[in-house]
């Protein structure tokens, strides 16, 4: 398995059937023959305007920083998959924000069991010195980008047991955390307000 | 009742490794005795007075020497029974009880852990809650915590 | 050939390792790694006033506060000499009891999804937010509730307490023949379920395994029976036990507790109505009456008259049987305090249970074991 030779040209790609039928012009949708209904969501709002400068944008060729990351965000921040790991207490309330009342699933935050597979890491409970390294080890296997929310005192500043001999004080010695939820532990409504604060986060990014 | 009939049958037994059996509210008493029948005295309580289940194993440091305790359940009389055993402060070492009760190994690697009580017989005495290699125990009173009150003038001083 | 599953793995539901080894498919050994959560809970104690330490107890083991409250109050109450009303002993059991429903109906989210069904946990979420809901209304807190005290109860449950109580504990019992219907009528769950992860009463005893795990042993130990605490002598109710021993049989243990639980709070509730009166003990020492721990001046005039002794209580918590010993020395603060976790001694014993079974078994196995790291590792 030695790197191919720097005269031949890499092949072209097997699978490339998108030119074929690519140049078949699009069907011309009369806007005003189409009924108009009010049950676009406040996010396909926001899209809406997001495409339409990206097509603008794209004409005159400075597609980087105004086109592709507001795109990018606006993914991003819509399919938050945290990772499936409970800590303590407040990953009972993270669990039943998952239930039936409160529904986390309709802001796309999906938990998944493997940081492999997450973009966002909810610390829900007290971390403690024989779990650090563990839980920086999960934060580095998630792929970039990533972000972190420190949910509950405990993890965000060592609450009760911030005395304690065995207790990280804050999360945030370990790793750079972007939103912190105050409570002890917050109800699941106020860890729904923080990941929409974190999506607010995610739109505002411009790096 | 339960208490007479058992201490009477302790001194008997174990004559004067038998420290004495002291009244605890709600249990048949409080059992005192010497280190060095443990082991005889474990299989004696579970063998012939029905103990069979073993509900929590503890430390106490009373500075100038630490304590062991015991406590037992009797499913014949439905009732505890503790028992407790004083140790030297420099040399905490007692038989363990995992050959009579297994369900003693855990307990009794929290309180190794914990307080420093060291049981001779053990099949496994490592740490279980603190990390392998740390060198204190926690629970002793030469420990220090950190008040609040503390940590706020220390973060005031920085 | 050893595996790690955990500290993050979606069987263990909470802080903690289970290191097997395996030979192919077959679990020959394990051994479980405890103490990703060690709080220091004992430490802290030793250093905090009596009642500030019910803040930890909530937080020691966060799906039973009220059940850990109880036990360390009871045992404070011995250690303190302290007597409360009647009427804050049948609070506390109401308490204790929906606690038990809250608990197992989490532990019902919790187990049959790992089974691979998604319904129970929305269901079980569901109900199990109707009793926080009532929690709430007389504690003001979803899940730490810092509820009882040295000598009685914080408050009275507000009018019309019971009434909705009542309404939510009918629901329930209509609920649970759902779910039996969901998951006994199932033919996939039979057969993931039955005949695994058996651990028969001989060895169960010797290993010290308490609670639901025992009972569906066929072991008729239930310390409410046994060695009635509070007021579970004045109520009536039965002990579920199977002989199973098996998935099935703790599944069948837990959901007619909850039935035995619903039977408990309605006659809490009847005499609740019917004897008003004080929940607070009105002969307490100022400094337990107190909002703050006294300190400085007040503390020294004070501490002459603190009283001493031991005290000690075992409660039969939803995941088993916890213990508390508080050692009151005649300071502020209890001189050394320590539990007993039923959750840590029922996981220990999956050394007996485990080995045998195949790796696909051990999330229905562990599942129903019902593990609470946070009193685990305390």
């Amino acid at each position: 398995m030695s790197a191919p030779p720097q005269t031949v040209p890499a092949p072209a790609p097997a699978a490339a059937p998108a030119a074929a039928g690519g140049d078949a012009p699009l069907p011309v949708v009369d806007q005003a023959a189409v009924p108009f209904f009010e049950i676009e969501t406040l996010r396909a709002r926001e899209f809406i305007p997001a495409a339409k400068e990206a097509l603008t944008s794209l004409l005159k060729e400075k597609a980087e920083g105004n086109v592709i990351r507001p795109v990018f965000n606006w993914a991003g921040r819509n399919s938050l998959f945290p990772l499936h790991w409970g800590l303590a207490c407040c990953a009972i309330e993270f669990a039943a924000a998952f239930g039936a009342r409160w529904d986390a699933e309709r802001f796309g935050v999906v938990p998944r069991s493997s940081p492999r597979q997450c973009d966002l890491l909810i610390v829900n409970g007290t971390v403690t010195w024989k779990v650090a390294h563990k839980l920086i080890t999960l934060y580095e296997q998630m792929p970039e980008p990533k972000w972190a929310i420190a949910m509950g005192n405990c993890a965000t500043g060592g609450g009760p047991f911030r005395t304690a001999y065995s207790v990280v004080p804050g999360v945030d010695k370990l790793i750079p955390v972007d939103v912190y939820i105050a409570g002890c532990p917050p109800r699941p409504e106020n860890m729904l307000d923080g990941v929409l604060r974190l999506e607010q986060l995610i739109k505002e990014r411009r790096d | 009742m339960r208490g007479v009939e058992l201490s009477a049958a302790l001194a008997a037994r174990f004559g004067d490794k038998f420290l004495g059996l002291d009244p605890f509210p709600g249990l048949v008493g409080r059992v005192r005795f010497d280190p060095s029948v443990a082991r005889a005295l474990f299989e004696y309580l579970r063998d012939e007075q029905g103990f069979v289940h073993l509900t929590m194993v503890g430390g106490i440091d009373w500075v100038d020497h630490r304590e062991v305790f015991y406590t037992l359940w009797s499913d014949r009389d439905r009732t505890y029974l503790q028992l407790s055993a004083d140790l030297p402060a420099d040399h905490p070492t007692i038989a363990s009880a995992v050959p009579v009760w297994p369900g003693a190994n855990a307990h009794e690697r929290e309180a190794w852990d914990l307080v420093g009580i060291r049981f001779e017989g053990h099949p496994d005495l490592r740490r279980i809650f603190m990390p392998e290699g740390y060198e204190f125990h926690p629970l002793l009173r030469s420990f220090p915590i950190h008040e609040p009150e503390e940590l706020e003038v220390k973060a005031r001083s920085d | 050939m050893w595996i790690n599953m955990g500290p993050q793995h979606p069987m263990t539901h909470g802080l903690w390792n289970l290191r097997v080894r395996v030979e192919g498919e077959v679990i020959r050994d394990v051994e479980p790694e405890m103490g990703f959560l060690h709080r220091g809970i004992e430490k802290i104690s030793e250093n905090r006033h009596y009642n500030e330490v019910i803040t930890l107890m909530d937080r020691c083991c966060y799906v039973a506060g009220m059940s850990w409250e109880q036990l360390f109050i009871q045992a404070s109450e011995q250690a303190l000499k302290v007597t409360p009303p009647a009427r804050a002993e049948y609070l506390r059991v109401l308490s204790a009891e929906l606690q038990r429903i809250a608990s197992h109906l989490m532990w019902y989210a919790a187990f049959v999804q790992d089974l691979g069904l998604m319904t129970p946990f929305l269901y079980g979420m569901r109900d199990r937010d109707l009793v926080l809901d009532l929690f709430q209304s007389y504690t003001g807190a979803r899940m730490t509730y810092e509820y009882m005290r040295v000598g009685g109860v914080r408050n009275d449950a507000p009018h019309g307490f019971t009434d909705q109580c009542r309404k939510v504990l009918d629901w329930l019992l209509a609920r649970f023949v759902e779910y039996d219907q969901l998951c006994l009528g199932s033919t996939i769950f039979r057969k993931r379920c039955d005949d695994l992860g058996v651990l028969k009463a001989p060895e169960a005893v010797a290993y010290g395994v308490t609670g639901p795990m025992l009972r569906s042993a066929g072991v008729r130990r239930d310390l409410r029976k046994d060695r009635p605490y509070s007021v579970y002598d004045q109520v009536e109710f039965d002990v579920p036990v199977t002989d199973t021993a098996d998935v099935t049989g703790r599944y069948l243990v837990r959901m007619e507790e909850m039935r035995q639980s619903v039977r408990i709070c309605r006659q809490c509730l009847d005499w609740l109505d019917r004897n008003p009166g004080p929940v607070l003990a009105d002969h307490l020492p100022r400094w337990l009456g107190a909002p703050y721990a006294p300190v400085g001046r007040e503390a020294y005039l004070l501490k002459r008259n603190y009283p001493t002794g031991l005290g000690f209580s075992m409660v039969e918590e939803p995941h088993g049987e916890a213990g508390a010993y508080v050692v009151n020395d005649g300071g502020e603060h209890p001189y050394r305090v320590k539990f007993r976790s039923p959750v840590l001694i029922n996981i220990w014993a999956a050394k007996r249970y485990l080995p045998g079974y195949r790796i696909a078994d051990i999330p229905p196995i562990m599942g129903s074991v019902d593990v609470c790291v946070g009193e685990c590792d305390r």
